[in-house]
């Protein structure tokens, strides 16, 4: 073991652990067979107009002065430091004839803010992200200006990775699959897709893919990012108009800017709004001509990362066809997470695929994977092979990534040991809603829907996000806290990833914390109205009740907005 | 009652009015008046207005003039730009209007360009390997043991045993995802340390790790450029780097290729201009090139250019994928080739690892300043998975045995230099074609002449860019070019022939001309690799030059 403290982040050799607890932390066994839960399709249902709880006013104020205060300090700050630390501000400054790299004022909330609480974030990991994650000990220096790592590391509940189905594995049918693969094919394709990079691995990866989405065709792509952000130029110019939903992902909203596509946004699920905005674009058409617009597509996301949200789904497929616009969906987070046999949003509403034009998602979440896909009927596909920029400049997914998709998909549909897909998919739908009923039964206010493996708890003032955080490591537990301007200002939160890995009995000690650090933090601020509530009173129910009751009622719709 | 209150004349008896009209007009008048006078203050009003009356009655004209007329104004102004002239429809006109709008299929079939798909290789196995196995066309063609000239897997380190090895230890102990982007968990202890070892290995401060080779240029630039920020760059840059210039929302200027008097003259008359223009700060300005080219092969004169962007205080910024591994005499690339520091010339390296490193992901080099601003503000570092752990530490161990053993880029430049000259000094095959890439470039670019191009196609590279971009700005979903599409199945003829004769798989440079913004070029290119033999290549060359001459005598 490395015993000074580095500046760098040093090599961590693996745990010697016998291979029973390595793969228990990788993935816990069931504990009870009650601890399932079987999701149902919507049959075409489309969802409620969601409730959103606000804290009372107190909270607000608090937020905005709490943001005040950081920011009239964070001037005073760069004021002294520019005039009497010159030395210290140098890539602020202009330096021989070359403008800084970003200016002042850009910079200003990364410099002052968040660097505050850097130590909350990019915290070094070793191993599995699986049930539990091993981060790296560090010591914050000089208010997060460097760390050093005394090389050791804490094992970690794991609440962070988007691991939601669990297949972050060293051990199992998808590792014997990658390995195996690497073996075979190496750890590089050649070159681009359409060079030297398309294998039968390739070929055969892709048609699972399409088949587990109900499509004719897919195409991969080695980075989700990617996939979406040299998507659109392939099809749209700027005679076409994107409807985008107002919290559409970055990847989305560059690869749209990249086509020079016309963009409309729309308030995040609000259909009406949606409706609106179409009918009003279908007359107006192009914004100076005056043109008909040639094609109208409309973005969403399946499953919202920061909010929990789904797409309204039904409504948005009535609309499109009503319109005869075009619908695009990326169901980065909700592939493999939602829906009864895990197959994504149309599987969770109970709508047929062909009423989704494009289907794009990413591998990188529920199968442990890398990379994205675009999957649409064979015609579309074959257009876009031949369009697309990444298959012709960039690199292919590699032979490992391709084995770990083939085989985690093979699982989901029981392909692979029968049983395990289900059983994953049913610990993950309990396990997303027994969190999130405790969560509202304790008080807290939390976002989206029942089934979501996401949940944001809000907690409002920014100070409380490294409160919350740090506290929460010493607990050891590895939390997301996300604030401005991933979300909107005064909604700083911690996003809870779901993971089939937990066990019901994590998930208690979860709660425990949550619930110590929640009284502590002044965190439960819920009115009840958007759940919890059995009385119509804020909800502020003991821990151990929650945790005696909530197993059960979880199952049970009516204790949710459905 | 009324009697008793002087009711203002408000209107001349002369003009015939109907008394009516009068009478109302007076009583309201009255009433106002009345009400008016209730207002605490309303008399200072009053009195101003009989004043100024007084003084001069036109004022008073012109004063209800300006009322109204700002009334107006006001009531006129939140109305949108483009609602003004926007004729008010009935519900039904809009039903109307959207039953009659017919949109274009979502994406246009195009039967002339389709061949394409049938020419694209499925390797069975690794496409790194010099012998493959081939199929084409839904597995109509099959092609055994072919010998892979389109590997871009230069170094062929990432074969070695010693790397498959850890590849595999590092799935054993990591899985395969990492299941998180970089600041949330995501980055790993290996994935800082490929970033501390890329750092040492090319000496700059720091580096930052991207999933995706094709996608840094066009995260990295936008993370620093803004409106007003200047950006000039080479007129042959690659689509990546295109993109980027698109996305970076800066005024982008284009010298004409590796030309550096060229480069001098727009870089002096942008000082001029902005000289005059006496701007509130200095704007971020970026030469923006290649190392190697990828769509030619040709080498960027780096002396030249730092000396340039010294001299005129810009930033230069470098795509390396073609060139990192390949270049300078460990494979350091074009700093090491022109024996110059990489950290006090260039700002910003954007290089790939799935090239001559061959493993995947791409990697920007520079001092902690910019490293630490992209961190944070670059999208495709911020909002996306970091690479998988085994990508990361196979990417370690080749710069390690990089480091430990040159002789893989020596047999690399020498195979190289070889294939070059035996290319460039062959006159007859010269009659048709040009080589265009240098010969220290593990990638042999080819293509047609430009008479041989007017001959057999009658068009030109501006004539076919021309087109294209006209297309482009039309935005002709359709976007076809014939006589690029004609050059373009001439040269597959002779991809063809050369695997179907000598069963060696060449290829195209695969371009998609709808993406282009910049002229290029149709051509073939041949890479080679350090665990070639000399012999295996001239046996090749043989093949290609029977093949290219048979098609280019042809007619
Ligand atoms: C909606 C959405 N699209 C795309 C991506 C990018 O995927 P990847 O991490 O595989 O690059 C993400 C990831 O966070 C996402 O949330």
């Amino acid at each position: 073991m490395i015993s000074i403290s580095s500046t760098r982040v040093p090599l961590i050799p693996p745990e010697d652990i016998p291979l029973e607890d390595k793969k228990e932390n990788e993935f816990g066994q069931l504990t009870s067979e009650e601890y399932l839960y079987q999701s149902k399709s919507r049959d075409g249902k489309a969802l409620q107009d969601p409730i959103l709880d606000a804290p009372a006013y107190h909270v607000s104020l608090i937020t905005y002065l709490n943001y005040l205060i950081l920011i009239i300090l964070g001037h005073i700050h760069d004021f002294l430091g520019l005039t009497f630390q010159k030395e210290k501000h140098k890539d602020i400054m202009e330096q021989d004839g070359l403008a800084p790299w970003f200016s002042t004022f850009e910079s200003f909330y990364v410099r002052r803010l968040k660097q505050r609480i850097d130590d909350c974030f990019s915290r070094p990991t070793t191993g599995v992200p699986g049930r539990f994650i091993r981060c790296l000990d560090r010591v914050s220096h000089n208010l997060n200006d460097y760390f050093t790592y005394p090389g050791t590391t804490s094992m970690c509940l794991n609440l962070s990775s988007y691991n939601y189905l669990g297949f972050a594995q060293s051990e199992g049918q998808c590792t014997t699959a990658a390995l195996e693969a690497t073996d075979k094919y190496g750890v590089y394709s050649g070159g681009p897709r359409t060079r030297i990079g398309t294998t039968d691995l390739h070929v055969m990866t892709e048609k699972y893919v399409a088949q587990f989405v109900g499509k004719e065709d897919a195409i991969l792509f080695s980075m989700g990012y990617g996939t979406n952000a040299n998507f659109f130029n392939s099809f749209l110019d700027s005679k076409c108009l994107v409807i985008s939903d107002s919290l559409n992902h970055t990847s989305i909203r560059t690869g749209v800017r990249l086509s020079g596509a016309a963009v409309k946004t729309f308030k995040h699920n609000d259909m009406r709004a949606l409706e609106k905005l179409i009918r009003e674009q279908i007359v107006q058409g192009q914004s100076k001509t005056h043109r008909p617009w040639k094609k109208i597509i409309i973005c969403v996301e399946g499953l919202y990362s920061m909010e929990g949200t789904m797409a309204n789904l039904p409504k948005l497929v009535e609309l499109k066809k009503k319109y005869k616009c075009y619908l695009f969906v990326d169901e980065a987070h909700s592939i493999g997470a939602m829906g009864p046999s895990g197959r994504g949003v149309c599987d969770f509403f109970g709508i047929p695929c062909s009423d989704i034009d494009i289907m794009m998602g990413t591998l990188t979440k529920s199968f442990g994977a890398a990379g994205g896909y675009i999957a649409a009927d064979k015609w579309i596909i074959d257009r876009f092979r031949l369009d697309l920029t990444t298959p012709h400049y960039g690199e292919p997914t590699p032979a490992p990534v391709l084995a770990q998709i083939a085989s985690s998909l093979k699982t989901i549909t029981g392909d692979i040991n029968p049983g395990e897909g289900q059983e994953r998919l049913q610990r993950i739908a309990f396990n997303a809603r027994y969190l999130r009923l405790a969560l509202q039964r304790l008080g807290f206010i939390v976002y989206g829907i029942a089934d979501s493996p996401v949940i944001p708890m809000l907690l409002y003032a920014p100070s409380k996000m490294p409160a919350f955080s740090r506290m929460m490591l010493q607990r050891k537990i590895a939390v997301v806290v996300v604030a401005y301007p991933a979300t909107p200002l005064i909604e700083s939160r911690v996003r809870f990833c779901v993971s089939a890995a937990l066990t019901k009995e994590d998930i208690d000690y979860l709660l425990q914390h949550i619930n110590e650090v929640g009284d502590k933090l002044f965190l439960k601020v819920s009115s009840g109205k958007a759940g919890g509530s059995l009385d119509g009173k804020p909800p502020r129910w003991n821990i151990d009740e929650v945790i005696k009751r909530t197993p059960t009622d979880c199952k049970d719709d009516s204790f949710f907005r459905i | 009652m009324i009697d008793s209150v002087n009711v203002p004349e408000v209107l001349p008896s002369s003009i015939p009015v109907p008394s009516a009209v009068i009478s109302s007009a007076s009583y309201l008048w009255f009433y106002f008046i009345t009400f008016f006078k209730l207002i605490p203050g309303a008399h200072y009003v009053i009195d101003y207005v009989e004043k100024s009356h007084q003084d001069d009655p036109y004022r008073t004209f012109v004063e209800v003039l300006l009322i109204l007329y700002s009334i107006v104004y006001f009531l006129s102004k939140p109305k949108k730009k483009g609602a003004v002239d926007q004729p008010k429809l009935s519900e039904k006109e809009i039903d109307n209007l959207i039953e009659e709008w017919e949109p274009e299929p979502i994406v246009v079939p195009d039967e002339r360009n389709e061949w394409r798909l049938a020419k694209i290789p499925v390797i069975e196995g690794s496409g790194a390997d010099n012998v493959i196995n081939i199929t084409r066309d839904n597995g109509k063609e099959a092609y055994a043991s072919a010998f892979n000239l389109c590997s871009f897997n230069f170094l062929q380190l990432s074969k070695h045993p010693r790397v498959v090895e850890i590849a595999k230890e590092i799935i054993k102990n990591y899985g395969v995802g990492s299941c998180g982007p970089a600041g949330f968990y995501g980055n790993e202890d290996v994935h800082y340390n490929l970033e501390y070892d890329l750092a040492s290995f090319f000496g700059t401060e720091n580096s930052v790790l991207y999933g995706q080779d094709f996608c840094v240029s066009s995260s990295v630039i936008p993370a620093f450029t803004k409106r007003g920020d200047v950006i000039v760059a080479d007129d042959k840059i690659s689509v990546s780097s295109q993109n980027a210039l698109q996305l970076s929302r800066s005024t982008v200027y284009y010298y004409k290729h590796n030309d550096m008097a060229s480069l001098e003259n727009l870089l002096h008359e942008l000082d001029e201009a902005e000289k005059k223009e006496k701007l509130p700060a200095i704007p971020r300005k970026f030469i923006v090139t290649e190392g190697i080219f990828h769509r030619t092969g040709e080498i960027a004169p780096l002396p030249e250019l730092v000396q340039l962007k010294r001299k005129y205080k810009y930033r230069l910024f470098i795509d390396e994928t073609f060139s990192i591994g390949v270049l300078g005499a460990t494979g350091r690339g074009l700093t090491e080739y022109y024996n110059i520091n990489r950290a006090t010339s260039i700002d910003i390296t954007v290089g790939s690892l799935a090239t001559a490193i061959g493993s995947s992901g791409g990697f920007v080099l520079g001092d902690n300043v910019m490293v630490r601003h992209q961190r944070i503000g670059s999208n495709a570092y911020c909002f996306s998975a970091s690479l998988p752990p085994y990508a990361v530490r196979t990417a370690s161990t080749v710069l390690q045995m990089m480091d430990e053993d040159n002789s893989s880029v020596t047999k690399l430049r020498y195979l190289s230099n070889k294939l070059h000259e035996w290319f460039q000094t062959d006159t007859e095959l010269l009659r048709y074609i040009e080589v265009t890439s240098h010969r220290d470039s593990s990638v042999l670019h080819f293509q047609l002449t430009d008479a041989q191009r007017q001959q057999k196609f009658g068009s030109s590279i501006e004539s076919v860019f021309q087109e294209s971009q006209y297309q482009q700005q039309h935005c002709i979903s359709d976007h076809f070019v014939e006589s690029w599409e004609k050059e373009e199945i001439f040269l597959q003829a002779i991809v063809d022939t050369v695997l179907i004769d000598g069963n060696i798989l060449i290829s195209r440079d695969t371009i998609v001309l709808k993406q282009e913004t910049l002229p290029v070029t149709p051509n073939i290119s041949i890479c080679c690799n350090s665990s070639m033999e000399e012999s295996q290549l001239l046996d090749a060359y043989n093949v290609i030059r029977i093949a290219i001459i048979k098609h280019c005598s042809e007619a």
